[in-house]
């Protein structure tokens, strides 16, 4: 059951910054993963302040560079089935698609599918644990298969999102509004690792906003792709996930990247892989090279050493694709 | 519509009056009985008017709520409500303190607890509970009650419970009771085998998950106490709660017509019944109280985990010599049938003169099991047909042929060795290799030279349940008005299976009335008859008979009436389309809605009693299922592809929702195969860590496979009862996690022992099979 809160449907997006005066003040864009946390009293809640009626958050746009504008109100569905974004970028369209179920697509946001809270079930469930300022991280010896195999300190949360690692792979960047007026980071900077600050997940301050993500335009030769495996073939979150943006020179990898899904406490960027691929044909050679690579730093938890052969298979399984394509 | 049009369609014609006394003779052809009827109650079902319990909203009813242990092993020290009884909107609080809620709580008979009780033996054990204005004032007032715990040490692994020093549950050792079969000499089987496999296996807890929450709307009139409650059985709740509460059964009413689901977890009252009659007395007014999700996964019920080791002897031709079972499993905290019927397949499905099996069962701090759709069959499944499937590839023959040479005509686990009253596993496995094309399939998967990553494989699995023949007692009152229409009034629940359309098929089919003419009153203590709850797929076989009794009795009053009518013997006398007449001559009919005795006295009521089954018979349904996977044999992603279901359940009374069991029950294996499984804090806190929809795993429309065949085995056992129905509802269930194993290990080489059989699974062994070469 919900805790009380006042609601509030601003029109602006100045209005709805001056609603956030405190941090138990909380967005809501889709509601699909803020209710959750607060049916779960994950943190706390004073107002809810809702988004869905600032127009200037929706839509999806080409900018004049011949990037894309995406509001932060764009649904997953919309971004699934987005042809500018099907067509230009594949891998984004993809990672929208393979998120959560037609329900959850139909009303979650981009904005929110990066700014959504871990699924980490002891973060979710009744247990005080490092992440919600505790002392204890429960699954470092708990229940912990789904769990992280690369850059998990203390805490060993997966990223969640699906379109995360995407727009890491584009190099997209998110523009954010606060009290302290606009700024424009990197998707790639956006999230924050548990090695830097345990109890938040992105830069976000508790009065920003995220407004809109940007795309640059699709370089020459991008060929990209979104991979993920799931226990459940739909209404669930990656167990690995890879998302690909190569540019291929000819049949060469002259640039791009690799992020993983599924993996680590955030998008995780394999400079592992990328390393291996870069300059190369995708051979048999580079691509078995490239599999062993991915999880070369890996450090498996007790349960989810699992995650080593999927990573390898799925890195070999996709990059044999794209080189297809 | 006239009124002569009501009664008797043209073309129906109602099969012959057995004088009374005499036994029907079974259906010839069957005019509505074995088609494909819509549900008689599908418009309310779908469009939303069909009042469920969880519906019900009475005047000035409020909303209770309850207060459970956080912790898988506790004691309660001090509950304080202080606060939480001065909130508003509280109504009425309730703790093990409150006089009146100082109750008995029988979870089963060997074990005695209280409805409050301070030792909380698992996380989930109500604690205190609250009724106020709104839900939300409820919630709040739950967090507002201050227990102190005095928290102990705890086991919620049953591979644990039995090692020295594991905390224990009731004060004594673990086991509560270890049960032994033994039939032939097994050892002496084992010297016979020429081949001797065996293998340790297990299948984990699947928790229940009705649509429908578990729960009732509790109204009190004076003294007399209405409970709407969702349940399979109102009688079986009316007896639970009248005992507790020291009621006369009288004064309990239970209501449950429509309910959204039980699998075994709604067979009986639950706390939460009594909490919410205790909370409705204090509050003097009427109750809601449903659980939530999390309170459900908790604390109704689950399918009990199960460790498994089967030995099993054949000879090179294919007989089984021996076979030597054992298992541990563990229904919770209180004796719930953590082993039962786990081994009932070893003991009976194949002839196998040399038998041995020991189970035990152990008490863990966790919610207690409830039965769940063919309790222990689908454990059992999993190990003695994945070893049949291992068997059979060790003497080099086919898994279908195996099993057709080991097929017993006789139950030889049951006392007595009663013979089948029907069997058609044989027609299950002929017919259903058939339609799947077994040998084909087959042989393509095994086709040498397959390189790629995508590897196909076949598997199949076949079965019996326990009790297929239901059994009495069950009354049920037909009323026939004079202008031809009928209410069929009878005590059993629809649990979703379609009892109601079967019913008013039966009572068509005997009657020859429309089906749009009958109208159906159930499972209502205060209103209908006495029956025991819908389970152990009963439903069809108890209550069918007894409909066609009550519209037998029907006949023979009405043939009564006209015979004073027409002035002739009644047993001269034959039912035509509506009317009755003369059999040497028609035309001397008179119409049954003419008949003025009927007018006279409004109504003619037929009661039909169920009688007991032929002694000396096993009545058993069997079935065989074959299923065809896709395995990434690099990331273990399984697709199911396709599967046929044969069942042998006797005469198919609608064939809709026949099929619609079958569906559900893949479905539900399917789950039980590769997805759901509890997740305990095992070595910290003990607690449920996956207690929602999203963290356990329900299969979604995507994980079932868009082809699913059922195809009935339709013959009626006219041994078993005067309709020809054995039961279906179960044995839909119990070869489908097997299967799919089966059809794993033809893709990959890799037997897997344990469900569920998830990526996380496939994936590590497949690649420690790559990496032995
Ligand atoms: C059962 C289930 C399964 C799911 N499966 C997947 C999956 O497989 N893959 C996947 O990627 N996701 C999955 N999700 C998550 C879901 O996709 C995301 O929750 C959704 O995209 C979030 O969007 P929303 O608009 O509903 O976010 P909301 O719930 O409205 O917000 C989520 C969080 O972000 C904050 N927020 C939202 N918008 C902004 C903004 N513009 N600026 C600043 N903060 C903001 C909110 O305060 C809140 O904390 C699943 C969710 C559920 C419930
Ligand atoms: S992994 Fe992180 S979120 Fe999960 S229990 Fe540990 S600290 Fe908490």
């Amino acid at each position: 059951m919900l805790p009380n809160f006042s609601y509030v449907r601003p029109k602006s997006l100045d209005e709805a910054v001056r609603h956030l005066d405190s941090p138990e003040n909380r967005i809501h864009a889709g509601g699909t993963d803020l209710l959750g946390c607060l049916r779960e009293r994950v943190f706390g809640v004073a107002k809810i302040v809702s988004l869905s009626g600032i127009q200037e958050l929706k839509g999806i746009t080409e900018t004049a560079e011949g990037g894309l504008r995406i509001g932060a109100l764009a649904t997953l569905r919309e971004i699934a089935e987005s042809p500018l974004i099907r067509s230009k970028y594949p891998v984004l369209a993809q990672g929208a698609a393979e998120a959560a179920s037609p329900q959850l697509r139909n009303q979650g946001t981009l904005g929110g599918n990066l700014c959504q809270k871990p699924r980490c079930w002891y973060y979710r469930g009744d247990f005080h644990c490092l992440r919600k300022g505790g002392d204890l991280c429960y699954a470092m010896v708990g229940e912990n298969a789904f769990h992280c195999i690369l850059g998990g300190d203390a805490c060993y949360i997966v990223h969640p999102s699906d379109t995360a690692p995407a727009l890491v792979a584009l190099g997209a960047t998110v523009r954010i509004t606060g009290a302290g007026g606009p700024r424009t980071v990197p998707v790639e900077e956006f999230f924050v690792p548990p090695t830097q600050d345990l109890t938040r997940e992105t830069v976000l301050e508790h009065n920003e906003i995220l407004t809109e993500i940007l795309l640059p335009p699709p370089p020459q030769g991008l060929r990209s792709s979104y991979r993920k495996v799931r226990a459940r073939r739909s209404w669930d979150f990656a167990l690995a996930g890879v998302a690909l943006a190569l540019q291929f020179r000819g049949e060469e990898v002259a640039g791009g990247r690799v992020v993983l899904s599924g993996a680590a406490p955030i998008p995780w960027r394999s400079v592992e892989v990328e390393e291996v691929i870069l300059g190369k044909r995708l051979d048999a050679e580079t691509i078995s090279a490239a599999a062993e690579a991915v999880v070369k730093n890996a450090e498996p938890l007790a349960q989810n050493d699992y995650k080593l052969p999927l990573f390898r298979a799925i890195v070999e399984e996709e990059l044999s694709a794209i080189a297809k394509v | 519509m006239s009124k002569k049009e009501i009664y008797a369609v043209k073309g129906l014609s109602v099969p012959e009056t057995p004088a009374s006394a005499q036994e029907p003779k079974p259906w010839k052809q069957t005019q509505m009985v074995g088609k494909g009827i819509p549900r008689v109650d599908a418009y309310e079902r779908v469009s939303g008017t069909a009042v469920y319990p969880s519906d019900v909203l009475l005047p000035d009813m409020i909303y209770g709520a309850v207060l459970r242990c956080p912790h898988p092993h506790a004691q309660v020290k001090k509950v304080d409500v202080e606060a939480a009884s001065k909130m508003p909107g509280v109504r009425a609080v309730i703790t093990g303190d409150t006089p009146e809620a100082r109750v008995e709580w029988t979870y089963s008979k060997e074990a005695r607890s209280s409805l409050f009780d301070p030792h909380c033996r698992f996380e989930g054990e109500p604690v205190a509970a609250v009724a106020a204005e709104t839900p939300y004032q409820a919630e709040d007032a739950l967090r507002a009650i201050r227990v102190e715990y005095d928290v102990l040490p705890f086991v919620v692994d049953e591979r644990d419970a039995l090692k020295e020093n594991a905390p224990s549950v009731h004060g004594a050792g673990n086991v509560l009771k270890t049960e032994k079969y033994e039939r032939g000499q097994v050892d002496r089987g084992f010297r016979e085998a020429d081949v001797v496999l065996e293998e340790n296996y297990r299948t984990e807890c699947q928790l229940h998950t009705p649509m429908e929450l578990h729960g009732c709307v509790a109204k009190w009139d004076g003294d007399r106490l209405t409970l709407w409650e969702s349940t399979q059985g109102v009688y079986a709740v009316q007896a639970e709660v009248a005992e507790v509460l020291k009621l006369p059964l009288s004064k309990v009413r239970v209501v449950g017509h429509y309910m959204g689901g039980g699998f075994g977890s709604k067979l009986k009252a639950g706390k939460y019944t009594v909490i919410a009659a205790l909370l409705a007395k204090k509050s003097a007014r009427p109750v809601k109280l449903f659980l939530t999700r999390e309170e459900t996964y908790l604390a109704v019920g689950n399918r009990p985990p199960n460790n498994m080791r089967l030995k099993a002897g054949v000879k090179k031709d294919g007989t089984l010599t021996a076979l030597d079972f054992s298992c541990t499993g563990t229904g919770g905290a209180y004796p719930s049938g953590g082993t039962s019927l786990v081994d009932w397949l070893v003991r009976d499905l194949y002839k196998c003169p040399n038998v041995r099996t020991e189970c035990t069962d152990i008490a863990i701090h966790t919610g207690p099991a409830r039965p769940f759709r063919a309790p222990g069959h689908p454990q059992g499944a999993w190990v003695l047909e994945q070893m049949m499937d291992a068997l059979a590839e060790a003497i080099k023959m086919d898994p279908v042929e195996l099993r057709l040479k080991n097929i017993p005509n006789f139950s030889q686990g049951k006392e007595g060795n009663p013979p089948y009253s029907s069997t058609g596993l044989k027609q299950c496995l002929e017919e259903g290799a058939k339609a799947f094309q077994w040998k084909v399939a087959r042989s393509k998967a095994l086709a040498p030279g397959e390189t790629g990553r995508i590897k196909r494989g076949v598997g199949m699995a076949s079965c019996l349940w326990v009790v297929g023949g239901g059994w009495p007692p069950s009354t049920v009152i037909l009323k026939l008005f004079p202008d031809g229409s009928l209410n069929l009034n009878m005590g059993a629940s629809d649990i979703g299976t379609g009892t109601k359309t079967v019913m008013a098929l039966v009572a068509a089919e005997e009657l020859g009335i429309p089906l749009g003419k009958i109208e159906i009153e159930h499972a209502d203590t205060g209103t209908t008859q006495y029956a025991t709850p819908s389970g152990g797929s009963k439903t069809v076989p108890t209550e069918a008979p007894t409909v066609r009794a009550a519209a037998i009795s029907v006949k023979q009053q009405l043939l009564e009436m006209a015979s004073k009518e027409l002035k002739l013997d009644a047993a001269s006398l034959v039912f035509q389309e509506g009317s009755i007449a003369p059999a040497k001559d028609p035309s001397k009919s008179v119409k049954i809605t003419d008949l003025s005795e009927l007018k006279k006295r409004g109504v003619v009521v037929g009661i039909g009693y169920r009688g007991p089954n032929p002694e000396n018979k096993a009545i058993i349904p069997f079935a065989a299922q074959f299923c065809e996977v896709e395995v990434n044999t690099k990331t273990g992603e399984v697709k199911i592809l396709r599967f046929v279901s044969t069942n042998d359940s006797g005469r198919v009374m609608d064939r809709l929702t026949y099929d619609s069991q079958v569906i559900g029950g893949i479905t539900m294996g399917i789950g039980l195969a590769m997805t759901e499984y509890r997740v305990l804090d095992r070595d910290q806190t003990g607690r449920m860590l996956n207690r929602n929809w999203h963290d356990y795993k329900l299969p979604t429309a995507l994980d079932v496979p868009l082809e699913m065949t059922s195809l009935p085995v339709d013959r009626e056992d006219s041994q078993a009862n005067s309709v020809g129905a054995k039961g279906l509802g179960e044995p839909v269930t119990i070869p489908t996690a097997p299967a799919i194993a089966n059809a794993v290990y033809n893709a990959t080489g890799i037997r897997i022992t344990e469900t569920p059989i998830s990526p996380e699974r496939l994936c590590r062994l497949l690649a420690e099979k790559r990496k032995e070469g």
